[in-house]
């Protein structure tokens, strides 16, 4: 390339990169009522999670080709739809029943993050990325049957219409996938709602999506990477979820929070989520020099990397609620 | 035309580019421009203020399952998505710029969308593409239900002029044009050509182009904004000036109130206002395309059109500047 001589800095684009492990493991959300449920339940959820925490690091051992992978866990404490308990109260005893089942949490996230995070409107920015899975027959124009709100993954029913007296309903017709085989599985997801007073409220699947984005480092917002993890200094946490940052670092050796593929190891209940979460990253087009930037490091380490986003994402559901 | 990121190898780029006067009674500053080109939250809009003001927006997708247009008939399915972006040159002409490239091959299956997205702008074939049949179809224009890529850039016009900022109290009339293009693989070893640049009617313009490997769509598409604007300019001032009754026909002193201008002022003036200062060919053209400009200034001269244009609108003015008693002739055009 030839040496320019002019340059504009607002004419370019400019991304952040962000630090990567190779693998993000995810060691549980935390809902109201789990907590509700007692520390009996965080203690069978770790001692459940353990041997598939260990299953998960060792392929990511055989994935890294040799060397030591970077792994780094992570915990998903919902302070979005339900606010309930204090962070000095609830993390230490997190940490606690992770440490007895021998397990170490490197970062602590809030669920609100995802939704904003300080100024930056996280989930309307990300939702502004869905590009729609297209149906046989689009030449370009407008999707007809979009439905403000919801996301499918494929096309919908058409509307049944009231039958007028004496003519015949029109026969129904099923939803099919697009990318069905054979046999359709159609899902339709929910990104949001909107409360009576105008409020918008994201989905669960819909945060969890950006969650996933988040872990694989490849969430910006004009440039600059989102949901930075922050260090815990002092000992104690605060007593208001709005003090605790995002997402915070509680293991100061820990490898960097973002990775080329994360894996989540949840019950059973999380499934129907989880299936809407793959339906929707399918269908978002993630920031392009972030993805390159993942694509480049990820090559000049010898990490194979699926090219969609969604296959970068992985489960272990254990049977339990 | 090479990989651009871990794409296959693209042997067909096309695109369409909607030109128009931003329905605006004043040129927007690059703040407001930032905001009108705002298409997604989280991307800046890239605003450049050397050697004009120009904002352009992020690109945004869309995506198409559907046949390409072939001039042979050959029914070729193809998958992925169209990139389409805006650009605001001197917060005066708003340009939507629609493209893709094709690989020579693709699987004869749809894959998974996610697969699609990781790869913005590529339209994949459903195995082989017949470049030459479907470069000519695209050219031509597609049959209803085949990709139309300049339904793509209309529809991003079509947002745009909705946009608030906008008064649609434009300070003179025009009329959009649009200007499609394909772009080919150049032959080993040549550079970049234009082997056609067609004017055709209905504001359509068609340009056929060959590049080498390892030129991005999104430079072409550049290249191709550059042409239409241009080429827009050139239109519409031609058509201010087909519009007047130039010549004596007005008495002087003018009877009406004071302050009113003569006709032939009234539409002139607009011109040397809003459009006569936008005149910079390959103002952003890349490196490796810009000398492309050469064959057209040859022939047909778009540059020297235009500064006979310009001399035309002067001479006016300045002719009008004068009462008629002292003109020797009339105003002539």
């Amino acid at each position: 390339m030839k040496d320019v001589v002019f340059r504009e800095t607002t004419a370019e684009p400019r991304t952040q990169s962000v630090p990567l492990s190779h693998l993000s493991l995810e060691l549980g959300h935390l809902y109201m009522e789990d907590f509700e449920a007692g520390p009996g339940r965080l203690r069978r959820h770790f001692e459940a999670v353990r041997p598939w925490v260990e299953a998960a690091r060792s392929a990511a051992a055989d994935r890294a080709g040799g060397g030591r992978p970077r792994i780094s866990t992570c915990f998903l404490v919902d302070d979005y739809f339900t606010r309930f308990s204090r962070p000095a109260e609830l993390v230490p005893l997190l940490l606690a029943e992770a440490g007895r089942a021998g397990l170490t949490v490197d970062y602590l996230a809030r669920e609100s993050g995802c939704a904003v995070n300080g100024k930056v409107p996280v989930a309307e920015a990300v939702a502004g990325r869905i590009v729609e899975e297209p149906p046989p027959g689009s030449y370009g124009n407008r999707p007809p049957a979009a439905q403000t709100g919801w996301l499918a993954n494929g096309v919908r029913s058409p509307a049944a219409r009231t039958p007028q007296a004496m003519q015949r309903a029109a026969a129904w017709q099923p939803p099919t996938e697009t990318a069905a085989r054979r046999h359709s599985v159609f899902l339709d997801v929910e990104l949001f709602s909107d409360t009576p007073d105008g409020q918008r409220v994201w989905s669960c699947p819909f945060l969890a999506a950006v969650w996933q984005l988040a872990r694989l480092g490849l969430l910006r917002h004009q440039g600059d990477a989102v949901l930075d993890p922050h260090p815990h200094t002092g000992s104690a946490f605060p007593d208001d979820w709005d003090e605790l940052p995002a997402l915070v670092r509680l293991n100061p050796r820990a490898a960097p929070f973002a990775a080329y593929r994360t894996c989540s190891v949840l019950p059973n209940r999380f499934l129907p989520v989880e299936h809407a979460v793959r339906v929707i990253l399918d269908q978002l087009e993630v920031d392009a020099e972030a993805l390159r930037q993942v694509g480049e490091r990820s090559a000049r380490e010898n990490v194979s990397l699926p090219a969609s986003v969604a296959d970068r994402v992985s489960y272990l559901f254990y049977a339990g609620s | 035309m090479a990989p651009e990121g871990t794409a296959p190898r693209a042997v067909l780029a096309c695109g369409e580019v909607r030109t128009c006067l931003l329905p605006a009674g004043q040129a927007l500053d690059s703040r407001a421009a930032a905001q009108l080109l705002r298409l997604r939250a989280d991307e800046r809009v890239l605003v450049s203020e050397r050697p004009n003001l120009y904002g352009l927006s992020p690109d945004t997708l869309t995506g198409v399952d559907c046949r390409l247009p072939s001039s042979n008939g050959a029914r070729v399915r193809a998958v992925g998505t169209v990139a389409a972006r805006a650009a605001l040159t001197e917060g005066r002409v708003l340009q939507t710029s629609a493209y893709f490239r094709v690989p020579a091959t693709g699987p004869d299956h749809r894959r998974p969308w996610g697969q699609y997205l990781v790869r913005p702008g590529v339209v994949e074939p459903f195995g082989r593409l017949p470049r030459e049949a479907v470069a000519e179809g695209l050219l031509d224009g597609g049959r209803h239900g085949e990709l139309d890529v300049g339904l793509i850039a209309d529809g991003m016009q079509t947002r745009l002029l909705r946009h608030p900022l906008l008064d649609h109290r434009p300070p003179l009339r025009s009329r959009p044009t649009r200007l499609r293009w394909v772009a080919l693989p150049a032959r080993d070893g040549d550079g970049p050509s234009i082997e056609r640049f067609t004017l055709a009617e209905d504001a359509l313009r068609t340009v056929r182009l060959r590049v080498p490997e390892g030129v991005r769509s999104a430079d072409i598409a550049g290249l191709c904004d550059d042409l239409a604007l241009h080429d827009w300019l050139l239109t519409t001032v031609v058509r201010i000036l087909d519009g007047i009754r130039l010549g004596p026909g007005e008495p002087w002193p003018r009877p009406g109130p004071a302050g009113d201008l003569p006709v032939v002022v009234g539409a002139l003036r607009p011109a040397v206002d809003h459009l006569l200062h936008l005149w910079m060919p390959r103002a952003r053209v890349s490196g490796e395309l810009a000398h492309l400009w050469a064959a057209l200034e040859e022939r047909p001269g778009f540059t020297r059109q235009w500064l006979t244009l310009v001399q035309r609108v002067r001479d006016q003015l300045a002719l009008h500047a004068i009462p008629p008693s002292y003109r020797e002739v009339e105003p002539r055009p």
